[in-house]
């Protein structure tokens, strides 16, 4: 399995390896099919030529502009892919993120009846994102992106957001962000440390790529002595895909910073700044807190730090340096499911009931920053567009979002949900473990969903297919 | 203080028929018919791991899981026409099982986890693919799981891990309060500290 050749040159680009953070500029363009699908596969055409892949630049020849493509369950149809070649994708992708609304908490002010519209109405067939060095060149690329469309006619975009990497490569609540990824073999195999799956005995090895990109042996292949291939909708569309998930998050800064602000004077010492590290699980600089538990490394840096994802909770099992209800220990809980500290060490379970629910994330922040201090509400659209990329959208994304960030049984945390992004009944709380346990309580919702879409991003062949009707 | 009516519980029963799950709660229930060394094999089986509980050990660390228990049947009961009566002709493994989580999460702990446990267990049901890889064993599961025609849970928004740490504070609970009758305030306040400290895990 080591040998595993990825072959990057069929893979879309910012997949495997992110484009970079040079690319300040990322606009998301979901585009409507309303003329017959011939006329839109001459559109597509035109667009498929420009589309960037997994290859590596050399270097100094990073493109001024890049363009990805993805499509949803009624963009396929309005391509003209038959129905039986659109029933071979998973169910969650056809019943499409809307229709999941209750399962993935998106109720009250999250519900998709109030989302911006456009997303989650079926609306959405394509997906053009366009990443940027700078503003001219990303607004070049965008008038060319809609000077095609008018050429051709019957595509419009019924939904575009703008997003700007804010300083230091952090999301709004102050955090950098965007760095934990998982380590992926014939791709990422040094980042296995920390980014893979937590063996025995300290070691750590890299993901099978199949969990991330269809048409490769995944983590089931592995210990399969017929070594069949995850399902992958049919061929050619099935070969060097994933699915997206694209999320717009609302976050309400404002608010964040009151209720830590408020929270901070009962807590020990009145630090507002570990405080708000303990519900994320690092401090602003990206340090882990399992860590550095009692004060921010100065001068750190979690681009080159050797330590920033190299690491277990086997050594904090209580959560008194990582509270078990962290942002980025439930989304990744690593080593630390059904752990139990007994007399004789850790009894655990390593990654073994974790290992199968991880994701690449490749998010932006979008909207003004809210300058430092304040903490009223500017009514300020800003949040953060939240991007996976994963094999399967019910077992990686759905499966974090619903058992471990929305409930908190599997953590021993009740019906606790994720302190970072909230709770819309105002009813939970967090536990930050310590001696004594401090609650930060009532949860208020800092998160609230604006609107999402199940997508899937073709390899190039599958781009070519679609582009030529042959996709069946 | 007002009284907060509390919030719907989260959606986690997840990935199963929906007669199957009350609440957080899925039931399970899945019928294999068992080779003729099953017939020699279980039984013994059964005998050692009730004799040495060690071996279910990992099992019971996984609270999210209620109980499993797996019978082998001969004949079910009799319950008028139009059943008919008598024995099957071939042993039948009845395994029944409740569960907080998702479905495919609690196959995972099986496959991953208790690997070697689910070889024994159902090694002699005609079919089965061995607990590895998953995809294989999901579908002989769900090949073999019947839908429950009613499942009733009592307590459809607690889990079993919250039940089990809500005894555990009860315990705590009650002793704070016995001995608090004789303390003032002080020595009450560094009680009350300790004890949050004791329980922090279960509130
Ligand atoms: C506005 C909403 C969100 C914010 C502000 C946010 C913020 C963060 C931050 C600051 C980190 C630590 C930096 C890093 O590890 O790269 C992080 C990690 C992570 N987040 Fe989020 N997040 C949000 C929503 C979500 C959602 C909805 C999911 C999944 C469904 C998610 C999954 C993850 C994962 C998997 C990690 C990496 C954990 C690890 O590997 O150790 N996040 N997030």
């Amino acid at each position: 399995m080591a040998s595993v050749q990825i072959d990057l040159g069929d893979i879309q680009g910012d997949i495997l390896r992110a484009y970079g953070n040079d690319y300040d500029n990322t606009t998301y363009a979901f585009v409507k099919i309303e003329c017959p699908p011939e006329q839109a596969r001459a559109w597509f055409h035109g667009v498929v030529d420009h589309v960037t892949t997994a290859e590596t630049w050399p270097p100094g020849e990073k493109p001024l502009t890049t363009l990805n493509v993805a499509v949803t369950a009624p963009g396929l149809r309005a391509l003209g892919v038959s129905e039986d070649v659109v029933g071979s994708f998973s169910r969650e992708f056809r019943a499409g993120m809307s229709s999941r609304s209750e399962l993935l908490g998106d109720v009250g002010p999250s519900d998709p009846n109030s989302w911006e519209p456009g997303l989650g109405t079926g609306d959405a067939h394509v997906l053009l994102t366009i990443n940027a060095k700078q503003a001219a060149d990303h607004q070049r690329a965008l008038g060319k992106m809609k000077e095609a469309m008018d050429a051709v006619g019957g595509l419009r975009i019924v939904y575009q957001e703008d997003t700007e990497l804010l300083p230091g490569a952090r999301e709004h609540f102050g955090y950098s962000d965007g760095f934990a990824q998982p380590a992926i073999e014939g791709a990422s195999d040094d980042k296995a440390r920390g980014g893979g799956v937590p063996l025995k005995d300290g070691k750590w090895r890299a993901l099978a790529a199949g969990e991330f990109i269809l048409g490769y042996p995944d983590e089931d292949t592995r210990v399969d002595p017929k070594k069949r291939l995850p399902n992958a909708p049919a061929a050619p569309l099935g070969r060097s895909g994933t699915y997206m998930v694209w999320r717009k998050l609302y976050q309400d800064i404002a608010l964040w910073r009151r209720v830590m602000r408020d929270a901070a004077k009962l807590y020990e010492g009145g630090d507002e700044h570990l405080l708000s590290a303990k519900v994320v699980g690092r401090w602003t600089n990206g340090a882990p807190l399992v860590k550095y538990p009692d004060e921010e490394p100065r001068g750190y840096d979690p681009k080159t730090a050797e330590d920033v994802n190299d690491f277990r909770y086997d050594g904090d099992v209580d959560g008194m340096r990582c509270p078990l209800g962290a942002h980025i220990r439930r989304s990744n809980p690593r080593d630390a499911l059904a752990a139990v500290a007994g007399p004789k060490g850790v009894i655990g379970f390593d990654g073994h009931l974790s290992f199968r629910h991880r994701m690449i994330r490749r998010g932006m922040p979008y909207g003004r920053v809210l300058p430092e201090g304040v903490t009223e509400d500017d009514g300020v659209d800003r949040g953060l567009v939240f991007v996976s990329f994963q094999g399967s959208i019910s077992r990686q994304f759905e499966g974090v979002q619903v058992q471990w960030l929305n409930a908190g049984n599997i953590f021993g945390l009740g019906h606790d949900k994720d302190f970072l992004l909230g709770d819309p009944h105002g009813t939970g709380k967090m536990t930050i473990q310590g001696k004594p346990p401090f609650f930060l309580a009532p949860q208020e919702v800092f998160v609230r969903t604006r609107g999402g879409e199940y997508l899937f991003v073709p390899g190039m062949t599958a781009l070519a297919a679609l582009a030529d009707g042959t996709a069946g | 203080m007002s009284i907060q009516t509390p919030a719907p519980a989260p959606i986690t029963a997840t990935g199963t028929q929906p007669r199957n799950h009350d609440g957080q709660a899925i039931a399970i229930t899945v019928f294999s018919t068992i080779k003729l060394w099953g017939r020699v094999f279980l039984p013994v089986l059964f005998f050692v791991t009730r004799r040495i509980p060690k071996l279910t050990g990992t099992l019971r660390q996984l609270s999210f899981i209620h109980f499993a228990r797996w019978t082998v049947i001969g004949k079910l009961p009799y319950n008028g026409p139009p059943q008919k009566k008598g024995r099957f002709r071939y042993p039948h493994m009845y395994f029944e099982s409740n569960f907080n989580g998702g479905w495919e999460e609690y196959i995972d702990a099986f496959s991953h986890i208790l690997t070697d446990g689910m070889t024994a267990f159902w090694g002699s049901s005609y079919g089965f693919p061995k607990p590895l890889p998953t995809a294989p064993f999901k579908r002989y599961i769900q090949d073999n799981e019947t839908e429950a025609d009613h499942y009733y849970c009592a307590y459809p928004e607690a889990t079993s891990t919250m039940i089990q740490r809500s005894l555990e504070l009860d315990k705590k609970l009650v002793a704070l309060k016995r001995d608090a009758r004789r303390m003032d305030p002080d020595a009450f306040a560094a009680a009350y500290r300790r004890f949050l400290t004791d329980a922090q895990n279960a509130l």
